[in-house]
């Protein structure tokens, strides 16, 4: 255990000293924040009630698929995963520090958008604090899962970037963050559904929790397990 | 049991190209051994093998006792601070950090260095620091010293002669013939995924002495000429240039180096 945790803490180091994840976590999601946040609640001064989750779900949305898959690659793709191996590290424990780290980094700015979003732009707090932050827990974990498929899958990082930008755009655009669902046409609801952001701002607009909306996240995520466990095996061929 | 590594019929292929083909030697516990060969002799996919690190098609690998693996070519993440790698690695094999062999090695100078900031010669240590992280028995170490300046060579030529002294057993790949000579008990030349040559680099050196190489020159031409019986040799190529009549003008006889006996082994000459 005490293994388990020195490692934690030094992922959690090695992405501080990273100005990858600084920017793609902190910087870009706050930026984005203070820019977006001000010109919608102008614009639309209901914005304000779901501004908390929309900008959320942008941040984790872009800290996970942007992030956390040029991490995994590095790790995956290069000598170093055999000198893992050969040192009796196992495998998965690159993929297993890097999300936990990432997790932990996306949360920390979650609570910070949840406090500057009432401060700032007099953005609405949920009704329920607890379902919201566990709504939240469970988004940022299927992100991560989605992110790590990307990392594991694809081995240079000028093509993870485009697979992460190419699965990044559709997800923020179609979430229900920028428009409401309801008038974005047909086709693109149903595309919009298939990306774990729409699911997180439902989740975290919604005052209880509702099976239907537990039900995609659950088989995105075991999806995703299932998906990383093969990748993983192909790693260590 | 006083063998550390056994070795027997070992097999491997990519797709139809054969590289190892029935491969057998053992090393003995305590000893310096290489594997020699030239480019693609198959020295890395042997290590790789015995180390678990890629799959044979067949034969048999036994080892007796724990090993440590410095590979040839090796990454750590870009920012990971070298006392930090060393600390997860024995952290994760569940041993103490060996403080006299990190300083041995110089890692306490590295600590605060990231892993990007370091030289080749800094991150050929720090990789066999962690090699030793495991408190292994048996100690592989591939091509130790490529890429490295003649004083980081010497250095870490010390450094292996230390862990010798400590009772384990090395097996080292290598290309360079003056490195094993310096360093090595007993050596393994690989040629056609064969071992073509077992045994100590003093014994290879015994088979030398009786080789010659003749360079003769004529007016016109060079030609050079290899025997083992210098005397017969000589005297055969002297009748035929008379009977030419080709007017010598320098006749050079030389021992043949160990590097040159070496490239025959190796090239299955």
């Amino acid at each position: 255990m005490g293994a388990f945790l020195y490692g934690v803490s030094l992922q959690w180091k090695l992405d501080i000293r990273s100005k990858t994840l600084l920017i793609t976590c902190y910087i870009v999601p706050l930026l984005f924040f203070a820019i977006m946040g001000g010109i919608f609640t102008s614009v639309m001064p209901e914005a304000r009630d779901t501004l908390i989750q929309s900008m959320t779900v942008f941040g984790v949305t872009m800290g996970a698929l942007i992030g956390l898959p040029p991490s995994l690659v590095e790790i995956y793709s290069s000598d170093i995963k055999k000198v893992y191996k050969a040192n009796g590290v196992p495998l998965y424990l690159g993929l297993v520090l890097t999300n936990i780290s990432a997790y932990i980094h996306l949360f920390i700015m979650s609570i910070i958008l949840y406090i500057a979003a009432p401060l700032v732009f007099h953005a609405k707090i949920p009704q329920n604090p607890g379902k919201y932050f566990i709504s939240l827990a469970v988004f940022i974990a299927v992100s991560l899962s989605i992110a790590s498929i990307i990392g594991l899958a694809v081995k240079d990082q000028a093509k993870t970037s485009m697979f992460s930008i190419i699965i990044f755009i559709p997800s923020t655009m179609l979430s229900g963050i920028m428009f409401p669902m309801e008038f974005l046409p047909k086709a693109f609801q149903t595309i919009g559904k298939l990306f774990p952001a729409s699911w997180g701002y439902k989740l975290m607009t919604e005052n209880a929790f509702k099976f239907e909306s537990l039900l995609p996240f659950l088989l995105i995520f075991t999806l995703a397990i299932v998906m990383c466990n093969i990748l993983l095996r192909r790693i260590d061929k | 049991m006083n063998e550390a590594i056994k070795i027997s019929n070992l097999t491997k292929s990519y797709g139809t190209h054969a590289v190892l083909n029935g491969l057998d030697f053992c090393v003995q516990k305590g000893e310096i051994f290489a594997l020699l060969g030239i480019n693609g002799a198959g020295k890395t996919t042997s290590l790789e093998c015995i180390e678990g690190l890629r799959k044979y098609d067949s034969g048999t690998i036994a080892i007796n006792g724990i090993m440590g693996i410095q590979l040839q070519s090796a990454s750590l993440p870009k920012y990971m601070k070298a006392l930090e790698a060393v600390k997860l690695f024995a952290k994760w094999n569940k041993t103490s950090l060996d403080k006299a062999a990190l300083d041995a090695l110089g890692i306490y100078e590295l600590a605060k260095k990231p892993y990007y900031q370091l030289s080749t010669g800094q991150k050929r240590r720090l990789h066999l620091a962690l090699a030793l992280t495991r408190n292994p028995d048996i100690l592989f170490l591939d091509e130790p010293t490529a890429g490295l300046d003649v004083e980081g060579q010497i250095s870490l030529h010390e450094q292996i002669r230390q862990l010798k002294a400590m009772g384990k057993t090395i097996i080292l790949a290598s290309h360079d013939m003056a490195e094993v000579e310096n360093l090595c008990d007993r050596i393994a030349i690989l040629s056609g995924g064969r071992s073509a040559y077992i045994g100590t680099v003093k014994q290879l050196g015994e088979t030398i002495g009786k080789h010659y190489n003749i360079t003769i020159q004529t007016e016109s031409r060079t030609e050079k000429y290899e025997s083992e019986n210098i005397g017969d040799s000589l005297l055969s190529l002297l009748m035929q240039y008379k009977e030419k009549g080709e007017t010598i003008t320098d006749i050079q006889i030389n021992r043949g180096s160990l590097e040159q006996h070496f490239i025959k082994i190796a090239k299955g000459e």
